[in-house]
């Protein structure tokens, strides 16, 4: 996985990194108003969330699996 | 499962597809000529797209010494005479007052002591371009979002243009869906302008490219637009290590964090040597770079020279191909232009930038800093044209049946109940299609066998192609669109027998100029891709005079 963590502790709930990612990966939890990934395996690892976080709220790592090739899915 | 069970209806005068460069100036020209206007984007207006990440803006301005005579020369023989000379022209010619635009919406530019903007030459030859500045709070984009919200523009981010709307034989304009919320959009428009980049397939190299695949084309094509452009492929190389090698972007981040460094992408200027050790050659004088430095590693592992490496001074140095998957030569592949002005071949249909198939580049990318000018310059163009037809007595009508077909498109994907998932065809396209000598070192022999494949997900994944919720139903339909993509790739690279620029084929190694200086056009015909070749004009024809070797500096293997 690319985007590894969301410290909730140092999330403001600001949306500021939902709004960036291009691949729908963040969601915000409306209910905690915290961030949350959703859908991880879609992060193209492009740090746009990182470079705009406000909290440094966000943990992202070099590394990128790729999905295993199955023969249906 | 999310039900989709509200639709709603928006109506507007003009509505702008994609919030980049080009529909940012669509949308704020546009409603500058007084229409009402809707900007949607799949993403966020001002973070998504490619434009966030381009560095320098060609600008061409006769004040500064430049001659129109010498730089169309350049950029036609670079280009190898496949250029449309009428759209590289206008782009030169109305680049300035775009710079000026965007000098006056806040954007700033490298500039010198006196305030003046530093002109760097462009690399061989006689052009040059101006740099954004560093933007530490933002980029310029986001200022074209400001000043597109000052104008009165309506925006609406995270929304996907899915099916364009269709009333006697016009475009009026489309429904989308949001990934968010459990609603269909039906936005009602005089003049429709697709501004959604360019298409890729989701290559892991290039996330400025994750989010477009190839929508408006699909759409088009579905209504029966014409679309052109898909043989010359884009040719970036990328390092193995780095799935995202894009230096720009983490530029934005004052101090990159521990960990991250390795994402950097290889440092300009690094030159590239294959597994003897021994350099690539050196480009050949008036070859454009984008297709010489990054075809060549392809011919040297195709040769089994390969793995080919980087003397760049950090991280691994592996180089790979494959960097932006599924996309063509910037500004070569899009919809039809049935003018000057971005109308489409479908009326009430326009498109500008990275989807409008200019051809202002030709076959090669010959003039660095003219994609993101051109997306302001079409832009604009597409702006103001549809800001005029929707003063004129155009039909803006939706018949219901036409929203009830367009719903059950858009919806099918969540109605089923199985089937099969958007990332495995994703994963089986990008699998099918990354090999070397697939994509970019092209054959008859394989393009058919791999077009066999790509017909049968087509035939028989793709209507079964299914989502779980709306993340996926957006998913979907992006998949669905890069197959179709893929095929009028495959189809027009068979279709091409020659090689020129970014187009190689192993069977065709020379350019056939008697044949070939002509542009691929397809379209849809009885539910069927059709494609026809048409000629440039013949004033355009380079000296066929002059030697071969003169014509084209650049020798392909085999020639
Ligand atoms: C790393 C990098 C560096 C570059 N450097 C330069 C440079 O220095 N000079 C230069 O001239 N060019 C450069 N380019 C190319 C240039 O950035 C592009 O040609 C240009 O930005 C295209 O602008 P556009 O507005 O046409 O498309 P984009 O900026 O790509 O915008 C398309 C928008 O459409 C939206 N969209 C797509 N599909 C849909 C849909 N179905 N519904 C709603 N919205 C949709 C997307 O979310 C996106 O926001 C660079 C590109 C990259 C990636
Ligand atoms: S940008 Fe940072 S602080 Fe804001 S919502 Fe995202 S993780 Fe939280
Ligand atoms: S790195 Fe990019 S794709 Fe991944 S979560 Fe962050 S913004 Fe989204």
């Amino acid at each position: 996985m690319a985007v590894e963590s969301i410290n909730s502790q140092r999330c403001n709930g600001c949306g500021i990194c939902v709004q960036s990612c291009p691949a729908d990966v963040l969601r915000m939890d409306g209910e905690r108003k915290k961030v949350v990934i959703r859908y991880p395996d879609e992060c193209v690892v492009c740090c746009w969330c990182i470079a705009e976080c406000p909290t440094d709220a966000i943990v992202l790592t070099p590394t990128r699996y790729n999905r295993i090739f199955t023969s249906w899915g | 499962m999310d039900a989709i069970r509200d639709l709603k209806k928006y109506t507007c005068d003009v509505l702008v597809v994609g919030g980049g460069m080009a529909g940012c100036f669509a949308a704020i020209k546009a409603r500058q000529k007084g229409a009402d206007v809707i900007l949607i984007d799949k993403g966020y207006v001002g973070k998504s797209g490619q434009s966030p990440y381009a560095g320098s803006f060609m600008v061409f301005n006769p004040q500064w010494g430049h001659d129109l005579g010498a730089w169309m020369e350049q950029i036609n023989r670079i280009s190898e005479y496949v250029n449309n000379r009428e759209w590289t022209q206008l782009t030169l010619i109305q680049s300035y007052e775009r710079y000026l635009d965007l000098v006056s919406w806040g954007v700033r530019f490298h500039a010198n002591d006196k305030g003046e903007p530093v002109r760097f030459p462009a690399p061989s030859g006689v052009t040059e371009q101006l740099r954004f500045e560093e933007n530490k709070h933002g980029d310029y984009v986001q200022i074209l979002r400001r000043q597109a919200i000052k104008v009165g523009v309506r925006i609406m981010d995270r929304i996907m243009l899915t099916e364009l709307l269709k009333s006697k034989g016009r475009i009026v304009g489309g429904m989308a869906i949001s990934v968010d919320e459990p609603i269909l959009y039906v936005f009602q428009a005089a003049a429709t302008i697709l501004c959604v980049g360019a298409c890729g397939i989701k290559p892991a190299a290039y996330p400025p490219i994750v989010q477009l695949t190839g929508d408006g084309e699909a759409m088009a094509y579905r209504s029966g637009a014409e679309i052109l452009g898909k043989e010359f492929v884009d040719v970036h190389i990328s390092r193995r290590d780095i799935p995202a090698g894009i230096p720009n972007m983490l530029g934005r981040k004052q101090t990159i964090p521990p960990g991250l460094e390795g994402l950097q992408g290889p440092r300009r200027g690094g030159h590239l040597f294959n597994a003897e050790g021994n350099p690539l050659p050196p480009r050949p004088e008036g070859a454009s770079r984008y297709m010489f430095t990054y075809l060549e590693t392809e011919f040297e592992v195709h040769a089994g020279r390969g793995p080919i490496t980087t003397d760049a001074p950090d991280g691994l140095k592996e180089m790979t191909g494959g960097a932006c998957l599924g996309m063509s030569l910037r500004k070569a592949d899009g919809l039809w232009p049935a003018d000057l002005e971005g109308r489409s071949t479908l009326p009430g249909l326009f498109a500008a930038g990275d989807a409008l198939g200019t051809m202002q580049n030709g076959s090669a990318y010959a003039l660095t800093g003219s994609a993101i000018a051109s997306s302001a310059v079409t832009g604009t163009l597409a702006g103001e044209a549809a800001a005029w037809e929707a003063t004129q007595m155009v039909e803006r009508d939706i018949p219901l049946a036409e929203i009830e077909r367009a719903q059950l498109y858009v919806l099918e994907p969540i109605k089923r109940k199985g089937g099969f998932s958007p990332q495995w065809v994703t994963q089986l396209l990008q699998n099918t299609l990354m090999p070397y000598f697939v994509s970019y070192i092209k054959r008859a022999d394989r393009l058919e066998a791999i077009l066999s494949l790509v017909m049968y997900f087509q035939e028989q994944l793709v209507p079964k192609i299914f989502a779980r919720d709306l993340h996926e139903l957006r998913l979907a339909h992006e998949t669905k669109n890069m197959v179709l993509s893929a095929e009028m790739r495959l189809r027009s690279a068979l279709y091409r027998t020659e090689s020129r620029g970014n187009h190689f084929r192993e069977d065709y190694p020379h350019r056939n100029d008697p044949e070939w200086l002509a542009w691929v056009k397809i379209r849809l015909t009885d539910g069927r891709m059709e494609l026809c070749k048409v000629g440039i004009p013949a004033a355009w024809y380079p000296d066929l005079n002059k030697p071969y070797s003169e014509r084209y500096p650049y020798r392909f293997p085999g020639e």
